[in-house]
């Protein structure tokens, strides 16, 4: 995925402007050598499977973040829409796998009502894309409660167990799923047109208006992405841990956030490639795996989770400020 | 003040509309409070909503201060958590050390909110990243120390949560009281009328001679004091420190705010209508609570409360 579209004229000296594209590849290998000498089984076939098939949920949420950071926004309704999107599949309470292109085609249209909303409150009414999507987050949470009583019941087709846990040819069926997606989204940003205006549109929403671009439209539609991608994740999760509750996903909203900025998608918006973002969930998902493999508690995960994202944020705010 | 008293009184009375909003809700709530239930409209209840209200309105008074100048906590739930297993846990192994702790546990918010705004001020990463990295370290820290409920206070402590003066409940008097000093110090000291400048533009601010950084760091710790405060009063509630307890008071916290029409993006606003805002969302849930309407419900009610004030006050203002 290169950038060279997006800003052609910048040449070499934005290699030093931005040190995500040095930072980001190394960290990887740093840490999967580490990983490595911890526990020599690390790269072992199977580890590398295992691993894949937990990242891919978060990478499919982020590459949905990743749209609404690079239009200036933030979505923190992602966690709670993939539980509600958990819920809803059970809703139908179905035992044949025919069911599950339905369940798929309803959590898709419901997630992009969701995203829609979010999207009209940020540009229409001119909301904190922060306060819309806090709100958006504790009424699904209000509803799936309310719907569910507390508990969740009713069943979910074997199949989501295969769409989230399965191996196709020793790939796990979730990361080519993610692959696919990836591609897509990949080429609607770094090659199609409407790319461009995203960027455009993150850079400076003003500008894109004077240029004849609709930033509101632009927005909406980075909104309705995300959330249709944090539906879908959710689907995918909760087949990969097999039991559906009111809080699956909880926490994906600060994960998903977490690895945009490890992967250098600018906060303030207009920077980063997808590329970059499906990089960070790895980096994320390898960073807590160490943290297992060192036989740390799994809390720990939270704190090296909030040390990560002040220093790397640190470190982007200060290069672009120089 | 270049204002004259009567340009001064227009831009009062300018102020003034979400105020009243707020006013006319309340009555709203407490006619139909009267109307719908015959045990809300008591003063045995409402002192019971007074007391209960006053976690919510210590958390708020910081989120108000922080928000002022421009910024926003989202480590505030995670505070009071940290506050209340700090103070209990200490305290069951040194019960001897009730009195010092609380001021302790004050401190220690109060620490954890310089942090806060150090990193801000020193990194210059936007507030609500640096605020939930340090809620996901302290939540983690707790998380590890335990996952159960510890610790344990002596029994009269709580006392300051349910004892009463002339009948009016002392957590909510201490509410109250920080509320009345809050606003004299935003309003009559000069680092008061400075929050409001630095939220307000922070490059004018600095120009006219003001130590934003200082102001900054003033908000932050403030807002760490007061999640602590919240922490005791929970501590004093419950006698004991729970890992979770915090964990619905960052966003609790904001709505008032909001409610009260101060504008995130800092700069504007009264913190006696982020008290009103308090006590608007506790006599609601109690209105409802008597309604047999679920907690469930009462959460979307929460977050559609939060879109339409947001978009009502928001349109005109700066985004965050």
């Amino acid at each position: 995925m290169s950038e060279a579209a997006v800003n052609p004229s910048e040449g070499i000296s934005k290699i030093f402007r931005q040190p995500g594209r040095f930072i980001v590849p190394l960290s990887l290998v740093l840490l999967v050598g580490t990983a490595t000498l911890l526990q020599p089984s690390f790269l072992s076939i199977n580890n590398i499977q295992d691993i894949l098939t937990q990242a891919a949920p978060l990478a499919l949420v982020v590459l949905g973040q990743a749209f609404v950071i690079l239009v200036r926004g933030l979505d923190l309704s992602v966690a709670s829409l993939m539980a509600s999107a958990a819920v809803l599949a059970t809703a139908f309470n179905a035992t044949s796998d025919a069911m599950i292109p339905v369940i798929f085609l309803v959590t898709i249209v419901v997630s992009a009502g969701v995203g829609l909303i979010n999207g009209l409150l940020v540009t229409k009414r001119n909301v904190s894309p922060f306060l819309a999507t806090l709100a958006m987050m504790i009424v699904l949470q209000g509803i799936r409660f309310y719907y569910t009583q507390g508990a969740p019941s009713g069943s979910l087709p074997e199949g989501f167990r295969v769409l989230g846990a399965g191996r196709l040819a020793g790939i796990p069926v979730n990361m080519l799923v993610f692959f696919f997606f990836f591609c897509i989204l990949g080429w609607l940003l770094h090659k199609s047109s409407f790319g461009r205006k995203i960027y455009i549109t993150g850079g400076n929403p003003k500008s894109a208006n004077l240029v004849g671009i609709h930033a509101d439209r632009v927005t909406i539609i980075c909104y309705v992405i995300c959330s249709v991608m944090a539906g879908i994740a959710g689907l995918f999760l909760v087949g990969f841990v097999g039991t559906v509750d009111n809080w699956v996903g909880r926490g994906y909203e600060l994960d998903a956030i977490v690895a945009c900025v490890l992967g250098g998608i600018m906060l303030t918006g207009g920077k980063g490639t997808l590329w970059g973002a499906a990089t960070g969930a790895l980096i994320l998902i390898l960073i807590f795996n160490i943290v297992i493999i060192l036989g740390l508690p799994v809390q720990a995960q939270l704190i090296i989770k909030g040390i990560i994202i002040i220093f790397v944020a640190g470190l982007f705010s200060r290069s672009t400020q120089t | 003040m270049a204002y004259s008293k009567s340009r001064y009184l227009v831009r009062r009375l300018q102020l003034d509309p979400s105020l009243i909003i707020v006013i006319l809700l309340l009555a709203i709530v407490v006619i139909s409070g009267f109307v719908l239930s015959d045990r809300f409209g008591t003063t045995r209840n409402f002192m019971n909503v007074l007391e209960q209200s006053s976690g919510l309105g210590f958390a708020s008074i910081g989120q108000a201060m922080v928000v002022i100048v421009g910024g926003i906590d989202l480590s505030i739930g995670a505070v009071v958590t940290a506050s209340t297993i700090f103070m209990a846990a200490i305290v069951d192994l040194h019960p001897g050390l009730m009195i010092p702790m609380i001021f302790g546990t004050l401190l220690f918010g109060a620490m954890i909110g310089f942090c806060n705004g150090y990193i801000t001020i020193k990194t210059g990463v936007h507030p609500l990243i640096v605020t939930l990295g340090t809620a996901s370290i302290l939540n983690g820290s707790v998380l590890i120390y335990t996952l159960q409920p510890t610790g344990g206070v002596p029994y009269w402590f709580e006392e300051f949560a349910y004892g009463r003066i002339w009948n009016v409940p002392i957590s909510g008097l201490v509410m109250l009281l920080c509320f009345a000093l809050v606003w004299l110090f935003l309003r009559y000291f000069q680092a008061g009328r400075a929050f409001y400048a630095v939220g307000g533009n922070p490059e004018a601010a600095r120009l006219s001679g003001i130590q934003s950084n200082r102001i900054i760091l003033l908000a932050y710790s403030a807002s760490g004091f007061f999640a602590a405060l919240a922490g005791v009063y929970f501590v004093s509630r419950t006698g004991v420190g729970d890992p979770r307890i915090g964990d619905p008071i960052t966003l609790a916290s904001i709505t008032p705010v909001i409610i009260g029409g101060l504008i995130l993006g800092g700069g504007k606003g009264n913190v006696l209508g982020v008290l009103l805002g308090v006590i608007l969302i506790s006599l609601l849930s109690n209105l409802l609570n008597y309604m047999n309407i679920s907690t469930f419900i009462q959460w979307v009610i929460q977050g559609v409360i939060i879109i339409i004030a947001v978009s009502v006050y928001v349109h005109k203002g700066k985004k965050l």
